[in-house]
């Protein structure tokens, strides 16, 4: 359907394969290759010579939640700037307009989570 | 075979509508896959978008599609708020402790 | 014909992985099969042409969607064995709805075809040649589209509203750092010195007196010893 695009995209597929075919190659010869005769002893966790004291997953702050949803809404904004600042010349004021009021509503949010404090660290 | 048309989108849309909805029904207890299993579904409605967008050559599904990920997006951070504030008042998140909030 | 090639692959390993995402056993794995899930997509959006969407779906998606998922996985520590019961029980119910939902697709996928005067109806063609798939949406999305585009930015001002007004909580007594009252202080009231090169506290005279020493302990000293090599972890 679209060749001469997909042209462009040729060396990205090859490589993918490259590091498709040295990641297996690596793998699969360290498996095929090396001796392997593991025993309870070997398998078990090293950790400065004795047993971990309690599980290694332990849970994070909310406040890492919040950042994270912020940095996603912010990314989503930053992807609608792309298409905008590539053709600005073209869509005129009501473009510009346009994106200036869409960045006007995300800037309410942004002044309400500040004053709100959820950006703050305790 | 070798001519990828509009039937390939449809049906690869078409597969991962399906495993999102049987996503859902499988993890009753874990709010989390189904909210992955929602996410599986709008990406499966975002390849028809494409798949009809390319064959039409009509940029309107492009559009939309980015519409539903700016929708998802917010479906999944609005969801997973939920879902944190829910484990913090009840200390897990199965799903079929949520029908005791009918009044 | 290569990419008809790779679009199976990319198909095959976009549907085993989607089959992972909803039959793993551990979460954590169903949101790393979710990532290379849209990898995966964001290869067959490519191959239809829609290059921005492609890029996007790997930045928004795999960036920050799925970082986000492990986020909220990591961060509950739930007993997730607990939460697979009832997985034999519902599999034939869903596999019942979902076979009939495939069939019902198919049937249509099947019949189906476009009208005959499809093609004339098109809105925004893309142009064929001379800007790329980026510019054609940026010449659209902005002002043919505006309606909906400040829609979306609504939807993204609900979330962010929603995120916060959900989880955030004002705890008391914990204290913050306030930056305008550091920047804002009487320099007459601190006290700066220039202290010499290899000048320690008691040169200086600013060295607090030490609190007076503890008895030793006896008993409990090889436990005392663990836990301090259990902080180092």
């Amino acid at each position: 359907m679209t060749e001469p695009l997909l042209a462009e995209y040729f060396p990205i597929l090859v490589f993918l394969g490259i590091a498709a075919a040295i990641a297996i190659a690596m793998v699969g010869g360290s498996v095929l290759a090396a001796h392997q005769k593991p025993d309870s002893e070997k398998l078990s966790a090293y950790e400065c010579g004795f047993e971990p004291f309690d599980d290694t997953r332990r849970r994070f702050d909310v406040r890492f939640y919040l950042v994270a949803i912020l940095f996603i809404i912010f990314d989503l904004e930053v992807a609608f700037l792309f298409p905008w600042a590539v053709t600005l010349g073209q869509i005129g004021w009501l473009g510009f307009a346009s994106m200036m009021g869409f960045l006007g509503v995300l800037t309410v949010g942004f002044i309400y989570e500040w004053r709100k404090g959820a950006l703050d660290w305790e | 075979m070798f001519d990828i048309g509009l039937v390939h989108y449809l049906t690869v849309g078409a597969i991962l509508f399906v495993l999102g909805i049987f996503g859902i029904f499988l993890n009753r207890k874990n709010v989390i896959v189904i909210l992955m299993s929602v996410e599986l579904i709008l990406l499966a409605v975002n390849m028809n978008l494409v798949g009809f967008s390319s064959v039409l050559q009509d940029l309107t599904g492009q559009i939309f599609a980015m519409l539903i990920l700016t929708v998802a997006a917010a479906e999944a951070a609005i969801g997973l708020a939920i879902v944190v504030i829910y484990y913090r008042n009840r200390g897990s998140i199965e799903v079929e402790d949520i029908s005791t909030l009918r009044g | 014909m290569i990419a008809a090639l790779a679009f199976y692959f990319f198909a095959a390993i976009l549907i085993a992985s989607a089959v992972m995402v909803v039959t793993s056993r551990n979460p954590v794995h169903s949101v790393l099969f979710l990532i290379l899930c849209f990898f995966n997509a964001s290869a067959l959006f490519l191959i239809a042409g829609a290059e921005f969407l492609a890029m996007i779906l790997v930045i928004v998606y795999v960036g920050a969607v799925a970082v986000l998922f492990l986020f909220v996985v990591m961060m509950l520590d739930i007993d997730f064995a607990r939460l697979r019961e009832g997985f034999q029980r519902y599999a034939p119910v869903g596999a019942a709805v979902g076979g009939v939902l495939f069939l019902e697709l198919l049937m249509v996928l099947g019949t189906w075809r476009f009208a005959d005067d499809a093609a004339s109806l098109r809105i925004n063609p893309t142009t064929p040649g001379g800007i790329s798939n980026t510019a054609a949406i940026g010449r659209i999305l902005y002002t043919d589209y505006i309606y909906l585009f400040q829609a979306s930015g609504a939807v993204l001002l609900v979330a962010m509203l929603g995120a916060i007004v959900l989880t955030l909580r004002d705890r008391p007594g914990t204290k913050r750092q306030s930056v305008a009252v550091q920047v804002a202080r009487d320099p007459k009231l601190v006290e700066t010195r220039a202290v010499a090169l290899g000048a320690g506290l008691d040169t200086i005279g600013i060295r607090r007196p030490l609190p007076p020493p503890e008895p030793p302990k006896k008993v409990e000293h090889a436990a005392d010893h663990a836990a301090d090599h259990g902080g180092h972890h």
